[in-house]
């Protein structure tokens, strides 16, 4: 049976696409599923680094669609999780050496041999986005709650719904929820009133995203990170377990006080 | 918490709200760029239906999309000739 491909994309840049990837292929490759996730962020590349595994780069992206080595020799094996592969995208190579025919017929193979493909997209939406977004079924958008992010979001879901994909997520990265009690950050309540897609969670910022990727080892592996959590819940809800969204927080008396003061 | 009261004194809103105003603007104002053959099709629309009812100057007909501080309009200007009696169905 053919697998799910989905492209994890924001337009704008540093959003946490790779974060998002890494951290939602190793939750579904320890639920036991077969996973292989595709940096297409070709001249940029990140994933593998994110990863640890930058050490054990032979071949990348281009070199299978180039036809230089086959797909088994360009996709390295996580070092912890015998089921989850990374196809690194090539460092010195520009977005024009791949085609969107090229990735949708390279996703749809992978489709075949494995139970999720994740595409990690470049920022932008010229030719590399193109390319990221032609094998790919469902896409997730990421967006922080910045105007700038939210904006790039919003542009991007247009684009994707002319492309005729319609299974769109939507997740929110460092949100800072003493801020939004503040009232200095928009809520994931105003968020999505403005972009109109539907959610898959909300990772709250934390300073062990920094402290992970400076390890090499996703989040999702300590127990105990609310950020970790969130991609673990993520990555349930993305594979179909009914995981319910907890967006209301307690609220206390002094919480009425300050939001009266702020209103 | 002090700031906050002295904000709110002053009549300040809080810059989420801000930002949140500021964006349901924006990406209102990005969803309608519009390209210019469906901007053609929608005023050609607006022309059929409005010449069912009375006759128009077709040489000024303008329809824009105007950008407020707070609303994106739809501003058409179209000079009519004359109003029929009944409407001329199409």
């Amino acid at each position: 049976m053919a697998g799910k491909t989905i492209v994890v994309t924001s337009g704008k840049g540093g959003v946490g696409k790779t974060t998002t990837v890494a951290n939602i292929g190793t939750v579904l490759a320890k639920k036991k599923y077969s996973v292989v996730m595709i940096d297409a962020d070709i001249g940029l590349r990140n994933l593998d680094v994110i990863m640890g595994i930058e050490n054990r780069i032979v071949y990348n992206l281009v070199d299978i669609i180039e036809g230089k080595c086959r797909k088994q020799q360009a996709m390295i094996r996580d070092r912890k999780l015998h089921n989850l592969f990374i196809i690194p995208a090539a460092q010195t190579r520009e977005k024009t050496a791949v085609n969107p025919d090229q990735m949708k017929k390279l996703c749809t193979e992978l489709a075949e041999e494995f139970d999720y493909v994740l595409i990690d997209c470049p920022a932008g939406i010229e030719q590399g986005f193109r390319n990221a977004v032609a094998g790919a079924q469902t896409a997730i958008v990421v967006t922080t709650p910045e105007v700038a992010a939210i904006r790039d979001a919003d542009r991007v879901i247009g684009l994707l719904e002319a492309d005729l994909l319609k299974d769109i997520y939507l997740i929110i990265n460092r949100l800072n929820h003493r801020m939004v009690k503040k009232g200095d950050m928009m809520s994931t309540e105003d968020i999505i009133s403005l972009l109109a897609v539907p959610l898959l969670g909300v990772i709250p910022e934390s300073e062990e995203v920094v402290i992970s990727t400076n390890r090499g080892t996703p989040l999702v592996h300590n127990r105990g990170s609310k950020a970790g959590m969130a991609f673990q819940q993520i990555g349930a809800r993305l594979n179909g377990e009914d995981i319910p969204l907890n967006l209301e927080q307690k609220i206390t008396l002094m919480d009425r006080v300050k939001r009266f003061v702020w209103s | 918490m002090l700031k906050a009261i002295v904000r709110r004194f002053f009549g300040e809103k809080a810059s989420a709200q801000v930002a949140r105003q500021r964006m349901q603007v924006v990406l209102m104002h990005d969803r309608m760029d519009i390209a210019p053959d469906i901007m053609e099709a929608l005023k050609n629309d607006i022309i059929a239906a409005l010449s069912r009812y009375m006759e128009l100057d077709r040489r000024t007909i303008r329809i824009d999309l105007e950008q407020g501080k707070n609303y994106t309009a739809l501003i058409s200007n179209v000079q009519i000739k004359r109003v029929y009696r009944h409407s001329m169905s199409s």
